[in-house]
C-alpha cells in the first residue's frame, strides 16, 4: 500500500529555490510544502494575487509581460528555479535566458494536454506531442496544447538537460478556481438524483494539487531531471467509484442515474467540462485517463485517498463567500441537470 | 483557508475526521487521516447537551457498544454506572462505579437491589431471564428501561418491514444459556426478552432492534472483513450486483442515540440501522475504497455462483444477502421511525478509516485470524472460476 504522507521528515539537504508565480493554485501547496521540508524559497510574482499570502517570505516583484520582468533577479543564486505559471512561450525563453546562470535547474510544470491524441492505453513520456505553436505564441493565437509543447522545448533550449518537466493531468483539490472536480463533492453533499455521465467502469484520472506539488519539491532534493507524466490515481479508478467514494465522506442521500455517453452527445453536453473529471474513453480519448505514469511514480510521486481529496475539496469550498459558493465554473447547472434526467427517462434507456 | 473548521462542520454533514474517543491510536501503516484536526466526529450532527442530568445504568458496557455509550454518556454530563461480571475489559473507565454480578447465576443481579436509576440500558442479554433478573431486582427504582434487541426478532423479510413485522416464535424462557445462539434461537430469546422487558418494567420501556453494528471494536469482523480486504488490494471477490441492498449502523452513532433516547425518555420498539438514504454493495464498497490507497479491483460474482461455489452470504461475504426469497427485503428494513427520533449516521468514510485504524491496533494474532470473510484461497479458486466461466461465454 502506498504511503500517502511520504515527507515528514525534513530533507537532507537544504535547497534555495526561486519559485516563478506561487500564489495561485499549484503554487501556494508547493510552497507551503518546501517551507515545511526547510528549503529557503523566495517568490517572483506581480505582487497581485494573493498578494498577503507567506508574508514571512522574501518576494521579488516582477511583470513577465516586461522587458525588465527579472531585473531585480539579476546577479542572485539559487539552486533551483520552479516555474508554475508560464503558458506563453516567450515567458519560459526569457526566464531561461534572464536565470539560467544563476540556477543549476529548472523545473517547468507542462501539462499532459502536450500530447497529439489520448487514443493509446498508456502513453509514456516519449508519446507523439502537437505541432509546437510559434516562438512568439499567445492564448490569443494559440491553443494550449501546443503553446504548452513550445513552452517545453524554449525550456530545454535554455535548461539542456538540466530541465524537469512534469505533465501533471487534471489537478484537483482544495483551491482549485476551475471547479473541475470541485463540482462532484459540491453535487453529490447536495444530494437527490446526481447525473452520473457514461458507464460506471468508465475510468478517471486526475492529481491532488498536494500530491503534485510534494512531488515537485521532492523531485528537486532527489535533482531529477526530464519529463513525468504526473496523474494518478496509480491504479485504475472507476467513475463509480471516485461518485461513491466522494459520496462516503457525505451523509448526503444521493443516487446516481448513470447517462449514457451517447445521450450525452446527443445532448450537447460536453465531457471534462459539462460534466468534469469524465472523458468517454473512445475515438482519441480512449486512453484519456490510462496515461503511464510509472517513471513518477518510482521517482516518487504518491497519491492521497480519494476520502482525503473530497473531504478537503468541500471544506475548501465551504470556506468561500457565498458568491463564490453560488457560481460554480464546471459542471451542470441543476435546471440543465433536472433537463436531462428527464429527457433520459423519456428515452426509456437504461 | 482561515474559517474556523469546527464552525464549518457543526454545520454540515461531512466526515468528523480523526476519531475523538481515547484508545485507538492511529498507526504510520493505515489509510490517511482524512483531516488533521482532531475535531470529534460528534460534531457531525450537533445534538445539544440535556438540561437534566440522568443516573444511568449500563448492563455490561463493556463490549462492543457500551463503551460507547459511556463515553457518550460522561461527555454529556450524566452518572453512570456499570453491571457485569468484571471480566471483559476490566481496566476500562477506572473512575465510573461498577458493580459486579455473573448474570446466569442463582441472584445474580443481587448487587442492583435497592439501587436507584433514572434509566437502565440493557446490552448484552441473550436470555429471557437476565431481563426478569434484572426486572426483580430493580423493581420499582428505575424510571426507564431501554433493551438492545436485533433486527433477527423478525421471522422473514419480505418486505421492508417496519417494526410490526412478523416476529418469530418466542423462545423458551427457561432455555439453557449453552442454547443461546443454536439454531433460530438468537432471534427467538430475543423476542422472549422484549415480552419480559415489558412484563418487567410496564410501559416504561424502549426496544431498540438494530441491524448490523459496525466499526471500531467489532470483533466479529463482519464489516471489518471489507476494509482490511480492500486495503489488502488486489482482485477482490465482490457478492451479487452492485446494486443489492445493504445496510448497518456505526457502534457508535447507534450508542449516542440510545443515550439521546434515555435523556429524552422516548418510549416505544425501534427498528435502528442506515443508512439514511439506501445503499448498495457498490457504495459500501467503492466508498471504503476512498479510504485508502489501495488498487482494489472488484470482480461481482453472481448470487447464483457463489451458492453454487459454497460461498455463504453473510459470514463469508460480509453485510451483503442476496436480496431474494424470505431475505428479500433483510437489508431494506424500515427505520423511518428511528431515524424521525434521533437516529443519525457518520459518514460510511470515517466509520471504514476508524475501523481499519482499530483494526491495525490489534495483536497480531487477532489480525491475521479474520472471524469473518472468505479465506484467501478460497476467494482466489472462486475468482479463478468465475473469470474462466466468463470467459467461456456463459455469461
Amino acid at each position: 500500500m502506498t504511503r500517502s504522507r511520504a515527507n515528514t521528515r525534513p530533507a537532507q539537504k537544504k535547497l534555495k529555490i526561486l519559485v516563478l508565480g506561487g500564489t495561485g493554485f499549484i503554487g501556494p501547496h508547493q510552497v507551503q510544502h518546501a517551507v515545511d521540508r526547510g528549503h529557503t524559497i523566495t517568490l517572483f510574482n506581480r505582487g497581485k494575487t494573493n498578494a498577503d499570502l507567506f508574508p514571512k517570505l522574501e518576494k521579488v516583484f516582477g511583470d513577465r509581460t516586461l522587458p525588465t520582468a527579472y531585473d531585480s533577479l539579476k546577479g542572485r543564486q539559487w539552486d533551483i528555479v520552479i516555474d508554475n505559471g508560464a503558458q506563453v512561450p516567450s515567458w519560459v525563453r526569457e526566464a531561461g535566458a534572464a536565470l539560467n546562470n544563476s540556477a543549476s535547474k529548472y523545473v517547468f510544470v507542462s501539462t499532459l494536454s502536450t500530447y497529439v491524441n489520448r487514443r493509446a492505453i498508456g502513453i509514456q513520456e516519449n508519446g507523439e506531442q502537437h505541432k509546437p505553436a510559434a516562438p512568439d505564441a499567445t492564448q490569443q493565437n494559440a491553443q494550449y496544447g501546443p503553446l504548452k509543447v513550445r513552452c517545453e522545448m524554449e525550456a530545454r533550449a535554455a535548461w539542456g538537460d538540466r530541465a524537469l518537466i512534469l505533465r501533471p493531468g487534471l489537478i484537483v483539490g482544495p483551491g482549485d478556481l476551475t471547479d473541475r472536480f470541485s463540482y462532484w463533492p459540491v453535487r453529490i453533499e447536495r444530494g437527490g438524483e446526481v447525473l452520473a455521465p457514461g458507464t460506471p467502469d468508465d475510468p478517471v484520472a486526475f492529481v491532488d494539487v498536494r500530491d503534485l506539488t510534494e512531488f515537485s519539491v521532492r523531485a528537486c532534493e532527489n535533482n531529477l531531471t526530464g519529463d513525468y507524466n504526473c496523474v494518478g490515481p496509480k491504479s485504475t479508478l472507476t467513475i463509480a467509484e471516485m461518485l461513491y467514494g466522494i459520496k462516503a465522506v457525505t451523509t448526503s442521500d444521493a443516487r446516481f442515474t448513470w447517462v449514457h455517453a451517447d445521450f450525452v452527445a446527443e445532448k450537447r453536453l460536453r465531457p471534462y467540462t459539462d460534466l468534469p473529471v469524465w472523458m468517454p474513453p473512445r475515438g482519441d480519448n480512449a486512453g484519456w485517463a490510462r496515461m503511464d505514469c510509472s517513471k513518477a511514480i518510482n521517482a516518487g510521486l504518491t497519491f492521497r485517498a480519494l476520502a482525503d481529496t473530497a473531504k478537503a475539496t468541500l471544506d475548501y469550498y465551504h470556506q468561500q463567500p457565498p458568491e463564490r459558493q453560488a457560481t460554480l465554473k464546471a459542471g451542470l447547472a441543476p435546471e440543465k441537470e433536472k433537463e436531462t434526467l428527464a429527457a433520459w427517462r423519456a428515452s426509456g434507456q437504461k | 483557508m482561515s474559517l474556523n473548521r469546527r464552525t464549518f462542520l457543526k454545520s454540515s454533514a461531512l466526515v468528523g475526521g480523526a476519531l475523538g474517543l481515547g484508545g485507538f491510536p492511529s498507526l504510520a501503516h493505515s489509510a490517511p487521516a482524512l483531516n488533521d484536526d482532531g475535531v470529534d466526529a460528534a460534531a457531525l450532527v450537533e445534538h445539544p447537551h440535556p438540561q437534566k442530568k440522568l443516573s444511568i445504568l449500563i448492563l455490561g458496557g463493556t463490549g462492543f457498544i457500551g463503551p460507547n455509550q459511556v463515553r457518550y454518556a460522561l461527555d454529556r454530563g450524566h452518572d453512570v454506572t456499570l453491571f457485569n461480571r468484571g471480566q471483559t475489559n476490566p481496566g476500562l473507565f477506572p473512575k465510573v462505579k461498577k458493580l459486579i454480578g455473573d448474570r446466569n447465576a442463582a441472584d445474580g443481579h443481587k448487587a442492583l437491589r435497592g439501587k436507584k436509576f433514572d434509566v437502565v440500558i440493557d446490552n448484552p442479554t441473550t436470555l429471557p431471564q437476565w431481563v426478569k433478573g434484572a426486572g426483580e431486582a430493580l423493581k420499582g427504582n428505575v424510571g426507564h428501561y431501554l433493551f438492545v434487541s436485533t433486527i433477527s426478532v423478525f421471522s422473514s423479510y419480505p418486505s421492508p418491514l417496519d417494526e410490526n413485522g412478523p416476529l418469530h416464535e418466542p423462545g423458551d424462557m427457561n432455555v439453557a444459556p449453552d442454547q443461546a445462539r443454536v439454531g433460530n434461537n438468537y432471534g427467538r430469546l430475543k423476542v422472549r426478552s422484549e415480552m419480559e422487558a415489558k412484563t418487567q418494567f410496564g410501559e416504561n420501556v424502549t426496544i431498540v432492534r438494530p441491524g448490523l453494528i459496525v466499526g471500531p471494536g467489532d470483533l466479529t469482523d463482519r464489516f471489518s472483513y471489507w476494509p482490511i480486504r480492500i486495503e489488502q488490494g488486489g482482485e477482490i471477490l465482490a457478492p451479487g450486483s452492485p446494486n443489492d441492498p445493504t445496510q448497518y449502523v456505526d457502534a457508535r452513532d447507534l450508542s449516542e442515540w440510545i443515550v439521546r433516547l434515555a435523556e429524552t425518555k422516548t418510549l416505544g420498539t425501534f427498528n435502528a440501522t442506515g443508512p439514511k438514504s439506501p445503499t448498495n454493495m457498490a457504495e459500501l464498497l467503492y466508498g471504503i475504497k476512498a479510504v485508502t490507497t489501495s488498487n482494489a479491483k472488484f470482480t461481482w460474482v453472481d448470487a447464483e455462483f457463489l451458492a453454487a461455489n459454497q460461498v455463504r452470504a453473510w459470514s463469508e461475504m460480509p453485510v451483503w444477502v442476496a436480496p431474494r426469497g424470505g431475505n428479500a427485503f433483510m437489508l431494506q428494513t424500515n427505520c423511518g421511525k428511528a431515524w424521525a427520533a434521533g437516529l443519525t449516521f457518520r459518514p460510511l468514510a470515517l466509520t471504514a478509516k476508524d475501523t481499519l485504524d482499530w483494526y491495525h491496533t490489534r495483536p497480531a494474532a487477532e489480525q491475521e485470524k479474520a472471524a469473518a470473510g472468505i479465506a484467501p484461497d478460497k476467494e482466489k479458486t472462486v475468482l479463478a472460476a468465475w473469470n474462466t466461466r466468463k470467459v467461456g461465454g456463459a455469461k
